[in-house]
């Protein structure tokens, strides 16, 4: 008897023990998401049939698998029904039907769900595949950083559509995170920070420890982080600069400048505003702010230094993206006088620039805190390069439970939240860390958090990343190329994939753009051509023969063979009739943003001049398409046939006003 | 010869056991402590303006871009640009433009300009330039647009 009891016990518990796996799989959650959504979306449909559709549907695992891209299988659609179920329009989650952006819906099948948004694509169970678990594999992208699954494939500093992406990027390049961290791609990276030899000429003791105590706080613009030093390591610091020398002939030019006689106030004030110094700096914060503020720099600079500085730029800080420009030394005398009258702290103290009587026992200790700080990094990198922060390469997919949480207990245990806190704070984690203090603001972290994360472990397969464009440099070697540099074109133009992004306008086709003596005019003395920006062209004062020299290279370098050297070939003499032409212009409203004698807007480019400055290849392609220029472009595409943008075309080049520009006022107020 | 039901009377009792100690509770665990946090601070802190929708965003970033410069912030019409051009600008944030337009009237005015329906050609077409979606989106972002409060 017990031992049939027994029997049936373990009979029954080995039944019920079967039982289990089918039960857990018949009570999966994603089955209750599949009934409800079968509901939701009969409840939608606009027929019967279509109704019927989700009712008879049946219960299933969903995925996609990309045998190509690393073998992903992403479940997500499992739960996810209406991603790319139209009628789902703003359903609830799971529901929801995905928004348009770049890759969706198109590309669903070819990228799936995890390689943008991160993720177990293999779950079934939220919690595993959301990891939002301590210490899962690798999250879902937080979506404040969801650009982060751009940059995986999208390698490229600046990426289309993913603004806070490109711009965290950009942040990381001027703040000069690459200085210390080694990143793929950026091995050559050099900072522009200037070398300190000079910097015993050019401010004094009290200058010197004010920036070095919090440079955001001298200058906003600073691109120096703020390095937490205490008195004592000021002092040391300042020793140590004040105890270098510089080379003889540059200590000679400083001496010199400083020698000579003072410039004409008010001639420097004008020419200061003529060059358009604000469309790089700052004036009390009105200005582009890619370089310092200048409203208190004779505060921080002597004037024998900013004298020669401004002669000569290249020969203080080579890395620098300021011009040389061509002022003659009146010229240059004129605006230090101005900003000596002008650009001072009046609340400093008098003595800000007077120089440090150097003890060497501080200087030595300077020197090595010079080196413990890991100032050279940036501002003397010419030796063997030591990057001593740690790789940035694999840190988008680093395991939350490697992550050094020090002091700082309180945040969550997530990848995300630790480097925003690392970004905004470093030295909160743990005394006596390095990383310097960037006093980003939320967005500026956001957008480099965003870089941080688009750094993936994982390489994502060649065919998935967008072709890199390699082409030979179109910088032409050379005296133009001297002059180029000389110039400084490439801070804020870009040629080829090369350059800063300050002006919109490319000089990759300008040799197709424009015609070669009005490009020589302007780069004599450059105007204003659109009143809206406050980025505008420096007057740069080029030679005519300097001009003409870059305009000659630009004229047989910079082309776009797809722009027509004359659009009327071949055409038929009709098209080629500006009277049609203006009646092109005046129907479209081309005079809501472009100036053309009396009236018109102020957004483009004023038009009175158009037959003077563009070659009517690059006017006709541009009517045809002006997005194909630059993506961003907001001159609508009209979508005009070949005759009315010829007709168009030959109209703009009747355009020649009169033999002086007729915004004659050479750069302009501000 | 009872043991057959008894069996199969306690695989039920252990089955609908089964059925309702799993996963049950996992659904509404989670929302639950999210509405009392979401409650407390709402009485203290004064009202954040909600973040839009990203549908919204996008209209919004479109808008910028594209119409800004002559329609304004708010779309009352006074953009930078707006003072140079003859007809001025449409107020968008007008209520009585807003009930008189139907969407499609609104996109159909983007799309083909003020030309193409009717108006001054000063407002462009944009239906080459933006994507049907881009469309849609900027659309939809001008109806968030309310009169400033006098």
């Amino acid at each position: 008897m017990p031992l049939r009891r027994l029997f049936a016990i373990t009979s029954i518990l080995f039944l019920a023990i079967l039982a289990i796996s089918p039960l857990k799989n018949a009570l999966r959650p994603y089955r209750g998401f599949q009934r409800e959504y079968a509901k939701l979306g009969a409840s939608r449909a606009k027929s019967m049939q279509a109704a019927n559709g989700y009712l008879q549907k049946p219960v299933a695992i969903h995925q996609i698998w990309l045998p190509e891209f690393g073998n992903r299988v992403d479940r997500c659609t499992t739960c996810h029904l209406g991603v790319q179920d139209a009628s789902m329009t703003g359903a609830a989650e799971p529901f929801r039907l995905h928004p348009v952006t770049y890759h969706t819906p198109k590309d669903f099948g070819q990228f799936g769900c995890t390689s943008c948004h991160g993720g177990q694509g293999l779950a079934t169970l939220e919690q595993d595949a959301h990891g939002d678990m301590p210490d899962a594999g690798s999250p879902l992208t937080p979506l404040k950083y969801i650009e982060a699954g751009c940059g995986r494939c999208h390698a490229s500093e600046m990426v289309t559509g993913a603004a806070t992406l490109s711009r965290g990027r950009e942040i990381m390049e001027k703040s000069g995170c690459y200085a210390c961290h080694t990143v793929k791609g950026y091995q050559a990276y050099r900072s522009e920070a200037p070398p300190i030899e000079t910097m015993a000429l050019k401010t004094g003791a009290e200058a010197l420890r004010r920036w070095l105590k919090d440079p955001k706080t001298v200058d906003p613009n600073a691109t120096m982080p703020r390095f937490h030093l205490s008195g004592q390591e000021i002092d040391e610091l300042s020793h140590y600069v004040f105890s270098l020398a510089p080379t003889r002939e540059l200590a000679a030019r400083i001496e010199a400048a400083a020698q000579q006689p003072v410039g004409d106030v008010a001639k420097g004030k004008a020419l200061f505003a003529e060059s358009r110094c604000v469309s790089c700096h700052t004036v009390e914060g009105k200005g582009n702010g890619s370089a310092p503020e200048l409203s208190k720099v004779a505060s921080r600079a002597s004037a024998g230094w900013l004298l020669a500085f401004i002669s000569d730029p290249h020969a203080f800080n080579p890395r620098t993206r300021m011009p040389r420009f061509n002022f003659s030394d009146t010229d240059s005398r004129n605006i230090v006088a101005y900003m000596e009258s002008e650009f001072k702290d009046f609340d400093a103290p008098k003595e800000m620039l007077d120089p440090l009587r150097v003890n060497q026992t501080l200087a030595e200790k300077g020197k090595v805190l010079f080196r413990q700080k890991g100032c050279f990094a940036c501002h003397a990198p010419g030796g063997g390069v030591d990057r001593f922060g740690p790789e940035l390469n694999r840190i988008g997919d680093k395991k939350t439970a490697s992550l050094d949480f020090g002091k700082r207990g309180e945040l969550p245990r997530t990848l995300a939240a630790w480097l925003e806190a690392k970004v905004q704070k470093p030295g909160s984690f743990q005394d006596g860390l390095k990383m310097p203090t960037f006093g980003f603001s939320p967005k500026d972290t956001q957008a480099v958090v965003t870089a941080l994360l688009s750094l993936g472990a994982e390489p994502v397969p060649p065919t998935f990343r967008p072709l890199a464009k390699a082409r030979p440099s179109m910088i032409p070697g050379g005296a133009v190329g001297v002059l180029m540099d000389k110039y400084r074109c490439l801070s804020c133009h870009q040629v080829g994939d090369q350059g800063g992004d300050t002006s919109k306008a490319p000089l990759t086709a300008e040799g197709s753009k424009v015609k070669h003596d009005w490009l020589v005019d302007y780069l004599v003395l450059s105007y204003t051509l659109r009143p809206i920006l406050t980025d505008r062209m420096v007057v740069l004062k080029m030679t005519k023969d300097e001009a003409a020299q870059i305009a000659q290279a630009f004229d047989t370098f910079y082309l776009d063979p797809s722009i027509p050297e004359d659009p009327f070939k071949g055409q038929p003499a009709a098209a080629n009739d500006p009277i049609e032409g203006k009646r092109v212009y005046d129907t479209l409203g081309c005079r809501a943003c472009h100036i053309l004698g009396a009236g018109g807007g102020y957004y483009g480019p004023p038009l009175s001049e158009a037959g003077k400055r563009l070659k009517p290849g690059w006017v006709f392609k541009w009517l045809k398409g002006p997005q194909a220029w630059r993506a961003d472009v907001r001159c609508p595409n009209y979508g005009l046939n070949d005759t009315d943008a010829l007709r168009l075309t030959s109209y703009l080049d009747t355009l020649v006003k009169s033999p002086t520009p007729s915004k004659g006022k050479p750069g302009g107020a501000r | 010869m009872k043991t057959p039901v008894q069996i199969v009377g306690t695989t039920l009792v252990l089955l609908s056991a089964g059925a309702c100690s799993r996963h049950k509770p996992a659904a509404p665990a989670t929302p639950a402590p999210a509405v009392t946090e979401a409650a407390a601070p709402a009485p203290d802190t004064p009202p954040v303006e909600v973040a839009l929708p990203y549908e919204l965003r996008l209209g919004k970033g479109v808008y910028q871009h594209y119409c800004q410069i002559c329609h304004g912030e708010t779309g009352a019409g006074d953009g930078f640009n707006a003072f140079n051009i003859d007809p001025h600008p449409r107020d968008l944030s007008d209520p009585a433009f807003q009930k008189a337009k139907s969407d499609g009237d609104l996109k159909d005015a983007i799309r083909r300009g003020g030309a193409g329906v009717g108006l001054s050609p000063i407002m462009p077409p944009w239906g080459r330039t933006l994507t049907a979606e881009q469309i849609d989106q900027v659309a939809a972002y001008l109806r968030t647009f309310k009169p400033a409060k006098p």
